[in-house]
């Protein structure tokens, strides 16, 4: 059990630096996830946890103590890797038992231990093959169970979904959230699937080039995205953003373009300007998830809040429908109620759940609303 | 009732139809897989009897020399074709190994090649897997040196090898022979080595590293058991190379006492004379630790065994 905590960590190659002053605590016994976009230095981060990288600048601390410069073995984490990285000259036990041989523990406490693991995973009939001799979704498990065994402080998981088929998927996501209920560790867990991010995590921390963009509960990242990128990042289908200004023409703050004026009931922060005062209105982004936009066919008593948009395609879900729309130039997605009767060409009218209004600054490209819709609904 | 009749008689009609149709789509489909396997058949005669034929080629010369070996007297040539000569008997291996220096020969050769390789493949194992995995200044230019090295005519390193050899006092000594051996074929090892350390995830040895072994741990645990295929190769090389060398042992070794079997074997080459029954005999019985030693390794030589190991 330990906590881990990043300081200031730059990480450099020659001239490019692919990480830059990251800083993020870990929790005794939390689960954190590093989610982003391939290549966004989340895995650069985690193998630097591990010991597995050079840290060109910052501190790596685990259970209080500088790890800067021990070597892998000497701090106490256990890793599961993407592609397995079972040894294929051992056989699934000695897989497992061989970071507990290399430690000279006694035979009988290797052996207990390795049934242990093997059943929690339930891969006990396996212990005698070899990794060739089983399937993707086994070997992750005997992954998984050669992490378990040594009881580490601190176990990493470096995308160990990422290589198997959707259902298996599923099913060790549940598995491995199983395990840290029951294990109760430390875990850090690299992965760039958002749904993965959303429902392991304790905390997720969302990484892009090389920064931490933002770091909170599932709710908070859902909820109150920082900033453009995190909002189009978690979340699917992804949010709609819309190109506006913001005035204030004695109402409250409102968002305008050509084809829209919404009003926006948050608070929004200090900065925000609610009146352009003579100068030039602030230009921001407006995001919407789909779910929190609705349509009806139009009316001739709509109000001036309703936004007219044309639907281009309909897309049936079961459930839900996707409906691909057009106002002016703006291209939304809605997600309504299947029995939602609309065909494409039709004209209908759309408006917005204005509690669940995102608004970014469009230059800086953070979030100016304080306060987003609270969760869950 | 009639109508029923009809149906029925109609029915059946079709049906005897439909019964021909299937016969004959049937019998066209018999014909094309008859052909195919026909096709099929005259291919692999054909490769066999191309094969067959090249054994003949390759092995004819290895009999023909046994035969020799097992004729009276030294008679190379002989218009006699059978591969058993008449009065065929194995004096000429009795002598080679009697009352000659062969023994000697061999001894000093097995020694020589056994070191050789065993020195060779150790190093090539351990520098294969630096060229492999740490980037280092001179690391593309090491590789391509070592490659050039391996473009310069035996013939050509001879003079600077006999002077180094003999600056280091190492002339004919078994050490001289060894050095001058795993120095010449270390490139080629060193390559083969690398390029199959190249082929093995290195998530296999950061697994070991977390998993509590040093660099060097994870090398002999994970790495060279392996890597036993290529391992088994360079070993074959550097022992095959050494065994049959006969340049650099004529310049390095002048003591008919320190002789390799290859420099023994044309002591038995008189100016005038040429023992050439004996000669075949110790030929023949220099191949045999060669073919041990091939025999025995093809079992290494089983490729695949990092299959399964991470995601294929």
């Amino acid at each position: 059990m330990a906590s881990v905590t990043l300081r200031g960590i730059t990480k450099r190659y020659k001239d490019t630096e692919v990480l830059h002053d990251v800083s993020l605590d870990i929790a005794d016994r939390e689960f954190m996830i590093l989610v982003g976009p391939s290549g966004c230095g989340k895995s650069t981060l985690l193998r630097m946890v591990a010991g597995l990288e050079e840290i060109s600048e910052g501190e790596i601390v685990i259970d209080g103590k500088i790890v800067n410069h021990l070597p892998p073995r000497d701090r106490e984490i256990a890793m599961v890797f993407q592609d397995y990285a079972l040894y294929p000259h051992m056989s699934v036990e000695e897989n497992m038992s061989f970071g507990l041989r290399l430690r000279k523990l006694p035979k009988d406490e290797i052996a207990r231990r390795v049934g242990e693991a093997a059943n929690i995973l339930q891969i006990k009939p396996l212990l005698k093959r070899t990794p060739r001799q089983i399937s993707g979704g086994q070997r992750q498990r005997v992954a998984i169970g050669r992490a378990i065994v040594r009881k580490p402080k601190v176990f990493l998981f470096d995308e160990p979904l990422s290589n198997l088929d959707a259902k298996l998927r599923e099913e060790m996501r549940i598995e491995i959230a199983k395990l840290h209920q029951r294990l109760h560790t430390t875990i850090v867990y690299v992965t760039h699937d958002q749904v993965e991010a959303m429902t392991l995590g304790s905390r997720i921390a969302v990484v892009n080039v090389g920064r931490i963009q933002q770091a909170g509960t599932p709710e908070e990242v859902f909820c109150r995205p920082a900033n453009l990128f995190v909002a189009g990042f978690i979340g699917s289908p992804t949010m709609n953003f819309i190109d506006g200004t913001l005035l204030d023409e004695g109402d409250g703050p409102r968002f305008k373009n050509e084809v829209m004026s919404v009003r926006i009931p948050l608070p929004l922060d200090a900065q925000a300007p609610r009146a352009p005062e003579g100068g030039k209105p602030r230009s921001v982004v407006l995001g919407i998830r789909p779910d929190d936009i609705y349509a009806k066919p139009p009316e001739p008593a709509d109000g001036p809040d309703l936004i007219p948009a044309v639907i281009e395609v309909v897309e049936l879900l079961g459930h839900r429908k996707n409906l691909h729309l057009k106002a002016g130039e703006t291209k939304l997605l809605a997600t309504v109620d299947a029995a939602f009767a609309g065909k494409p060409g039709e004209k209908v009218s759309v408006w917005f759940n204005a509690s669940r209004v995102h608004l970014f600054d469009k230059d800086a490209q953070e979030r100016i609303s304080l306060e987003g819709r609270r969760f869950p609904r | 009732m009639e109508n029923a009749n009809t149906a029925r008689a109609l029915a059946s009609s079709s049906a005897r139809g439909q019964r021909a149709e299937n016969g004959r789509a049937g019998e066209e489909y018999q014909k094309a897989l008859k052909a195919h396997h026909l096709k099929r058949k005259a291919w692999l005669v054909l490769i066999h009897a191309a094969l067959i034929a090249w054994v003949l080629v390759s092995v004819y010369p290895l009999l023909r020399i046994f035969s020799v070996s097992l004729r009276p007297g030294d008679r190379i040539v002989s218009t006699d074709l059978s591969l058993i000569p008449a009065g065929a008997s194995f004096l000429s291996y009795w002598k080679v190994l009697y009352e000659t220096n062969f023994l000697f020969w061999l001894w000093n050769s097995l020694i020589i090649t056994c070191a050789t390789a065993t020195i060779g493949v150790s190093l090539a194992a351990l520098a294969g897997y630096a060229f492999s995995r740490f980037k280092f200044p001179g690391h593309k230019t090491g590789l391509t040196l070592l490659l050039g090295n391996e473009m310069i005519p035996a013939a050509m390193l001879l003079l600077p090898l006999f002077l180094m050899i003999m600056k280091l006092g190492l002339v004919n000594t078994y050490l001289g022979m060894i050095i001058a051996y795993s120095v010449t074929s270390l490139p080629f090892s060193i390559w083969i080595l690398k390029g199959y350390y190249d082929t093995i995830p290195k998530s296999l040895e950061e697994a070991a590293l977390v998993d509590g072994t040093t660099r060097f741990g994870a090398f002999l645990r994970i790495i060279l058991p392996l890597s036993t295929p290529a391992l088994a190769i360079a070993f074959l090389f550097n022992f095959t190379q050494a065994w049959n060398e006969y340049l650099v042992a004529r310049v390095v070794l002048t003591d008919a006492r320190m002789y390799t079997w290859t420099l023994g074997l044309f002591e038995l080459q008189g100016q005038y004379l040429t023992q050439w029954g004996m000669f075949a005999a110790a030929s023949i019985l220099v191949t045999l630790p060669v073919l041990g030693v091939f025999l025995y390794s093809s079992k290494w030589l089983i490729s695949g065994l990092t299959l399964g190991g991470v995601k294929g």
